[in-house]
């Protein structure tokens, strides 16, 4: 892995482990706690590394408690790392120094930062005194952001009379008044229904190419990674599993592959071919491994009077979960030896 | 401060859009003042002189209890209130994203206009009480009492941010809030009246005394140097110890105290 210079985020064996009170219930029990502590140490980060340039839309992908939200959270400056490098913007983000803060800014989805019981219109006003935006300039990029997610009819409403989709199009537009160059995007399209978190891809999308802005994002949807991302980091148990382009991931972690076929004849006995898992008159999908693909496919038009056939990949969530469901055990089991824990994480691709 | 007066804009408007409230709460602030009243009328139909305080002059403590009351019901309570839930729901993290002050932010996030009535009350009681006691105006003693009244509330206030910095390990202190609030009605009487345990306790573990028996006296020119010397001193130290906390707090937040 080249190391950039330019990096926006540059960390290098990131850990972050949690010192967690076991704590005994009770006023008197907690008191005590306040001077002699019994902890137990949770290791939610396991010395990871990657790079991330300006411009880049990086999805963080893992199930809950993996460590995602804990590396964010780092990058954000909102934990202090236990060991490694880490470098944000060219600062050390736990400092929360103010030219740091100044460019980042944090979305958290279902969590709001407007306020309550006051339209939105006002909140931002706030934002613009806590962030001293010009007058000029925070006239220019609430018109735009109004225009670009359809505020006009939100704006002057009591946040509490939104609607849940409503009130995250008003998270974002407050998020960005500041023109951020690194947004954190933590699970931003979370409860929301399938409209709703297009429309928000899309204006992810439209700001990071407008204003070359970083965006790290974390999902559980596939769809919000799918669309957006350019790169893909998956943490599971603490441990980067994978580093690289969505198609990549597809690439290495499935085994299988999806065949699908138009046939004359319907009946016979398919399962010779792969395991069956759909079937309906001349319509039969197949999984296969993926390294006999071409195989079966050559056998499949050899043998059967085929009408159309189309070999896919499996959805990305289903390639995901398996690699969740192998745990610890690192890459695809066909491409290396199961690491032992604590070593450090896979390197990702290339 | 462009901060606090956006937010103080903000508030405004939209107390300004439920205008019952500020009957409810005026109604209110009347009603705790006539029963105040009502308290001093019974005690004084008994004897002159209270621990030493006349009539007026304990009307005049009233007056700063309302005021210091009111300032701690217009922004103290509410901010902190809010601070301490925004530790429970995790919102705290987007104070700490904000290129200010964190517990300048969060110390003045929520606040209730309407309770600024009791400040104006316990304004209104304190002139009305100089009126009656027929003080002589000096600078010395205006200055003596605008010192007390600052040291009064940096102290209250820095013993409710340190209160409520505690949540950061245990989660949940509003009971200990509610605790402070039954001991600051302790104040609406001179310090005096106390007996020593008590009156130690209010003094030094919870500081009511400077924040109501101390600006009294200094208004009432009875405050000597070395009591108002006692409270700036208190007041910056628990300013810079509640700093302290707080700084601790969040180091502890983000686990860097680990």
């Amino acid at each position: 892995m080249e190391s950039d210079s330019a990096a926006i985020v540059h960390a290098r064996d990131l850990t972050k482990v949690y010192r967690v009170p076991v704590r005994e219930s009770g006023l008197g029990a907690a008191f005590r706690s306040l001077f002699r502590r019994k902890t137990r140490d949770i290791l939610a980060v396991n010395r990871i590394s990657f790079d991330i340039r300006e411009g880049e839309i990086v999805g963080f992908l893992g199930p809950n408690g993996a460590g995602k939200t804990t590396t964010l959270k780092m990058l954000a400056g909102l934990l202090y790392p236990t060991s490694g490098t880490l470098k944000v913007l060219g600062y050390p983000p736990w400092k929360r120094e103010k030219h740091f803060l100044r460019q980042i800014t944090l979305v958290i989805g279902n969590r709001s930062q407007l306020v309550w019981d006051i339209p939105a219109a006002d909140s931002f006003e706030l934002q613009r005194a806590i962030y001293n935006i010009p007058r000029d300039q925070f006239r220019e990029t609430v018109a735009e952001l109004t225009e670009l997610l359809d505020l006009a009819p939100l704006l002057r409403k009591p946040l509490r009379n939104l609607s849940l989709g409503e009130r995250m199009k008003c998270e974002i537009a407050g998020a960005l008044l500041h023109r951020p160059r690194l947004l954190f995007l933590d699970e931003p399209t979370l409860g929301l229904d399938v409209t709703m978190q297009r429309r928000i891809r899309e204006f992810i999308k439209y700001y990071n190419q407008r204003y070359h802005a970083t965006v790290l994002l974390s999902s559980h949807y596939m769809a919000d990674v799918e669309a957006l991302c350019d790169r893909i980091l998956v943490i599971h148990h603490g441990q980067l599993l994978f580093d690289g382009e969505l198609d990549e991931l597809i690439e290495r972690f499935s085994t299988y592959k999806t065949i699908e076929v138009q046939t004359r004849a319907p009946e016979g006995d398919l399962s010779r071919y792969g395991e069956v898992i759909e079937r309906s008159d001349g319509y039969v999908s197949l999984r296969v491994p993926r390294k006999e693909t071409a195989k079966v496919t050559e056998r499949l038009l050899a043998e059967l009077p085929i009408i159309d056939l189309t070999v896919e990949d499996p959805p990305v969530e289903e390639v995901v979960e398996r690699i969740f469901a192998q745990g610890h055990a690192g890459p695809a089991p066909d491409e290396e030896a199961e690491r032992a824990p604590g070593t450090a994480g896979g390197r990702g691709a290339s | 401060m462009r901060v606090f007066l956006t937010l103080f804009r903000v508030n405004l408007l939209f107390e300004l859009a439920y205008r019952s409230n500020f009957f409810v709460q005026a109604l209110e602030s009347l009603s705790h003042l006539a029963f105040s009243i009502l308290g001093l009328a019974l005690v004084y139909s008994h004897t002159a002189e209270l621990n030493g305080w006349s009539v007026y002059e304990l009307l005049a403590l009233v007056g700063v209890f309302f005021a210091i009351g009111g300032l701690i019901g217009f922004i103290i309570q509410p901010s902190l209130q809010q601070f301490m839930q925004d530790i429970q729901k995790g919102t705290l993290d987007f104070a700490l994203v904000k290129p200010v002050d964190a517990q300048l932010l969060v110390s003045m996030q929520s606040m209730r206009i309407w309770k600024l009535t009791d400040v104006l009350l316990g304004a209104g009681l304190i002139g009305f009480s100089m009126w009656k006691l027929q003080t002589a105006w000096s600078w010395l003693r205006v200055g003596q009492f605008a010192l007390a009244l600052l040291d009064g509330a940096i102290i209250v206030y820095s013993f409710w941010m340190i209160m409520a910095t505690l949540a950061f390990w245990l989660i949940r202190v509003e009971n200990l809030l509610v605790i402070f609030e039954s001991l600051y009605e302790a104040g609406r009487w001179p310090i005096g009246i106390y007996p020593g345990w008590l009156r130690m306790a209010l003094t030094f573990i919870v500081p009511v005394a400077f924040a109501t028996t101390v600006p009294a006296r200094a208004l009432t020119g009875r405050a000597q140097p070395e009591v108002l010397l006692a409270a700036t001193g208190m007041a910056v130290a628990l300013m810079v110890l509640a700093r302290i906390i707080w700084n601790i707090g969040l180091r502890h937040y983000s686990g860097a105290s680990a």
